[in-house]
């Protein structure tokens, strides 16, 4: 009979927001009146584990020991929740009270719920505990069943349970194994409409291309009818699939606010808000801590329709999320950020009666009526985006140059195009940014820029096409049309081009 | 009871405050005046005279009566009334003018309908000036094409020029040009507001507000105070075309004011020039349909001023400006003989081989028509957006072509 630990030490892990720590369960069982404690600043369904360690350990054929059992979660500063410390508190009962054997000098990490019939059953954060917890030493990892495909997709290796019994096997049985787990990673299986359906709206097309080739913010304005949800969703098809980094990030996120349910398909998220979003659904929530539609969108696009019923309120708390590209969220005066890198794309009309890009004179609306529509988005919102494209119906007239240009299936060679502009991007700048997303620095030199070049920008810039805020906007969307055209420098006519995207003031 | 000593006349408010506040219009004042029962319109504000009305002891038509005593149970309210004005146009700097001043301008004495009292600020010569000058209303869209507001420049601040008098509206659009062109020139500018004086309308139009109050001259019917309403705007229009001796149609579309000013002014019997422009732009419609319907083409500004040197004639005040109102003849120099459609039938044969000037050449042709979008110049030209809009940033940035409503539009500089 091997000697009873007088205290057992086993890790686990609780996440908040998009962090999780690592925490030490100590449990300590001392004689007298049969009592249970658990302390370090948990909260109630931490607090309620007693009863489902109670009946777990009935179904599973366990005892309860009798005294004092005290359970304590380091660091005891912080404040944790979630039902995930059950199965490491209810193994810590077990070797404390020898109904199994601890492995002398071990080190182990378990985590998962446990259900009154014995069941270990996986909680919502899974993938970015197993992610913090991938690399470190332990001799045993234990995880529920149902959270094998975030190990996978965490590159974690360990051993699932079912149940409470299982742990018999694994300790006095010597079952355990360092399991690897597939990484399960579905196709995109979805058919993204081709771009060629855009029939006529050339400058759309265009600006379709530069803002998935360079992960420019984009802007399409236009009569209601005209396509431009339908552009909208050509974006994401364009787009190269995640890569397994990229969808672990996706994934994580998701798996917190649907557990295991969570889709682990490589398709890039579009995450679609309208104008009656609130402020808590964009950002998150920050006394939960769950993400909100900027968290979501990450690597994928944030697709905002009718952008001009926003209120003010909303795009002014877009603002900082699309220069940091990450949303931070205060609770209890510390501050949680989730990573929100995606492209920002808004659709809108022009004016209330939305013809004012259309032929003819058909609209209606006063000068005074249209920048009152117009006047939520404001200018430094508009800064922000760097491509801007009118959309309006194709008329009869157009159809005779569209059809003699009817090329059909043009997606897959724009998704080759934008491929080849993101490995140029990330040999430029590292794996994690693209011409839109990467940090400014001295970048004149980083996008090569001749002197020529740079002073051909200045003079547009002078002649008011764009304002001194937007010089690195411009350059940027100009190194991505570069980019496409596979060129070294950036030149004169990229210049031109990119400014034509810019919006200048409604 | 009269304040002789400032340039506000009681009485002339009184009638004002009359005429917006009461029953009493037109037709009452002219029973009364028909009838001898007051002399002129001034004497609506005397007590005596209104009470004895009241009493019938002269015979005049029954509603009249009725109205004279209404007239006189809130004589009290009136009077609190004209206070209001009173101290408005004081703290505005307006002043008051009537029928029987000799700042009342010429055209109105001729025409019936026109106001009695009217409100000014600023410079009130420019009424006698425009008696003997001549004086031209300019009116048009509220969101003209850049054609229009060019020729809207050019021929104003040439008219101004020639000691010709600009009368508009100061709305946005083509009579804010007006004002701008003509404020600074020899012949000044009057803007007619619908409301009071003191009421700037458009507020965005507040900066030529202030440059007209300095050296032009602000008129209304209303007196101080009055909101700008917009059953007030017609009635506007009609003074526009009574206060000028000829009128200028610059942009009208189907169904805007700017067709009333014009119908106002053929029915006080004055020429209306209509400023002849593209027939695929909706909104210069109303104004060709005015061409088609008899209106005088605007050729230049020298047609004007033979108008307006007709209309002085006709007023037989023979002194000043005739002599002085000749044209000198610019020619225009047309130096465009690029051959179009040969280039045009190139691009479509055989694209490779034309020069990134050609193409230039070939969008702005396609411009002169209307405005058009990049797309429909992509359309047109065959050429693939990235290209279009190379050109397009080069066009822009030498000033032949700008951008406005999201379509691309030659300049007329």
């Amino acid at each position: 009979m091997p000697t009873r630990p007088n205290v057992v030490h086993i890790y686990s892990c609780f996440t908040t927001g998009s962090d999780s720590t690592l925490s030490l369960i100590e449990v300590s069982i001392s004689p007298g009146i049969p009592t249970f404690s658990v302390i370090g600043l948990c909260d109630s369904s931490i607090r309620e584990s007693e009863g489902r360690i109670r009946s777990a350990f009935k179904s599973a054929g366990f005892n309860m020991p009798k005294g004092h059992i005290t359970i304590g979660i380091s660091p005891a500063y912080m404040r944790k929740a979630g039902s995930g410390f059950d199965l490491s508190m209810a193994m810590g009962i077990l070797f404390c009270s020898g109904q199994l054997y601890l492995p002398p000098n071990s080190k182990i990490y378990a985590e998962g719920e446990l259900s009154l019939g014995g069941d270990v059953i996986g909680t919502p954060g899974s993938c970015l505990r197993l992610k913090t917890v991938r690399n470190m030493d332990f001799d045993y990892k234990i995880i529920p069943a149902g959270e094998a495909s975030s190990a996978g997709i965490a590159c974690f290796t360990g051993q699932t349970v079912s149940s409470l019994s299982d742990l018999e096997g694994l300790f006095e049985g010597g079952l355990y194994k360092d399991n690897v787990f597939e990484f399960c990673r579905q196709d995109a299986d979805k058919d993204y409409i081709d771009i060629s359906n855009l029939k006529g709206q050339e400058k759309a097309k265009r600006a379709l291309l530069i803002s998935a080739a360079g992960f420019h913010n984009l802007l399409l304005m236009g009569s209601p009818g005209c396509g431009k949800t339908l552009a909208g969703k050509m974006l994401a098809g364009i787009m190269p699939e995640l890569t397994p980094e990229e969808l672990s990030d996706v994934y994580s996120i998701t798996e917190l606010l649907e557990g295991e349910k969570a889709g682990h398909s490589c398709e890039r998220p579009v995450r679609l808000i309208g104008p009656n979003i609130t402020v808590g659904k964009l950002l998150g929530n920050s006394s939960s801590l769950t993400p909100g539609e900027l968290a979501l969108a990450n690597h994928g696009i944030l697709f905002a329709d009718e952008l001009p019923l926003y209120s003010s309120e909303v795009l002014d708390f877009l603002r900082k999320p699309l220069e940091e590209r990450k949303v931070q969220l205060m609770r209890r005066g510390q501050l949680y950020s989730f990573d929100a890198n995606f492209i920002f794309l808004g659709t809108g009309n022009p004016c209330k009666c939305g013809l004012l890009y259309e032929s003819g004179d058909r609209c209606r609306c006063s000068a005074n009526s249209i920048s009152r529509y117009m006047s939520k988005i404001t200018g430094p919102f508009l800064e922000r985006i760097d491509l801007f494209s009118e959309m309006r119906s194709v008329s009869g007239k157009d159809m005779a140059f569209i059809c003699a240009d009817d090329k059909e299936g043009e997606s897959p060679y724009y998704r080759e195009t934008v491929k080849r502009c993101w490995d140029i991007a990330h040999k430029r700048y590292g794996s994690d940014f693209l011409n839109g997303t990467f940090r400014d620095t001295d970048i004149k030199d980083i996008l090569r820029v001749p002197e020529k070049v740079i002073k051909y920008a200045g003079d547009t810039c002078d002649k008011g096409f764009f304002s001194a805020r937007g010089f690195t906007r411009i350059l940027r969307v100009a190194r991505t049309i570069a980019d496409i055209k596979g060129a070294e420098d950036i030149s004169e006519e990229d210049i031109a081009e990119a400014v034509q995207y810019r919006k200048r003031g409604f | 009871m009269a304040f002789i000593n400032d340039q506000i006349n009681h009485q002339d408010l009184f009638y004002s405050a009359v005429m917006l506040n009461t029953d009493i219009n037109y037709k009452t004042f002219r029973d009364l005046i028909d009838n001898k029962a007051i002399k002129t319109y001034r004497d609506i504000s005397d007590r005596e005279i209104l009470t004895r009305i009241a009493k019938g002891e002269i015979k005049l038509r029954n509603d009249t009566v009725h109205r004279i005593k209404k007239l006189l149970d809130s004589y009290s309210d009136i009077e609190k009334i004209v206070g209001k004005y009173r101290k408005t146009a004081l703290e505005n700097n307006i002043s008051v003018h009537s029928s029987l001043d000799e700042n009342y301008p010429y055209n109105w004495k001729v025409l019936s309908g026109m106001p009695q009292v009217f409100y000014s600020r600023g410079n009130i010569n420019l009424i006698g000036q425009m008696t003997y000058q001549g004086a031209v209303a300019v009116v048009g869209s509220r969101n003209p094409s850049k054609y229009s507001l060019y020729a809207t420049e050019q021929i104003c601040s040439e008219l101004g020029n020639k000691g010709i008098t600009i009368v508009s509206g100061m709305a946005c659009g083509i009579d804010r040009q007006a004002h701008i062109s003509s404020v600074n020139t020899q012949g000044g500018t009057v803007a007619v507001l619908a409301g009071g004086v003191d009421n700037i309308y458009p507020p965005a139009n507040k900066d030529i507000y202030d440059l007209i109050g300095i050296n032009g001259l602000l008129i209304s019917e209303m007196p101080p105070g009055q909101m700008p309403l917009r059953q007030y705007f017609p009635s506007r229009n009609r003074l526009i075309a009574g206060l000028s001796d000829t009128t200028l149609i610059m942009e009208a579309g189907i169904c805007s004011g700017t067709l009333h000013t014009a119908s106002f002014a053929a029915n006080q019997g004055k020429e209306v020039f209509v400023l002849p422009n593209n027939i695929y732009y909706e909104n210069a419609k109303g104004g060709l349909k005015l061409l088609e319907d008899g209106g005088n083409v605007l050729l230049g500004p020298e047609c004007v001023i033979d108008s307006i040197t007709r209309a002085l004639m006709f007023k037989r005040m023979g002194m000043g400006c005739p002599a002085e109102l000749s044209y000198s003849d610019d020619k225009d120099e047309f130096t465009d003989n690029i051959d179009i459609g040969a280039l045009r039938e190139l691009s479509r044969s055989d694209p490779e081989t034309l020069t990134d000037d050609n193409w230039k050449t070939i969008i702005t042709d396609a411009l002169t028509l209307k405005p058009l979008c990049a797309d429909e110049l992509c359309s047109v030209t065959m050429l693939p957006f990235y290209k279009i809009s190379i050109l397009l940033t080069e066009l822009e940035l030498n000033g032949t072509v700008c951008q406005e409503k999201g379509k691309y539009s030659l300049t007329f500089v």
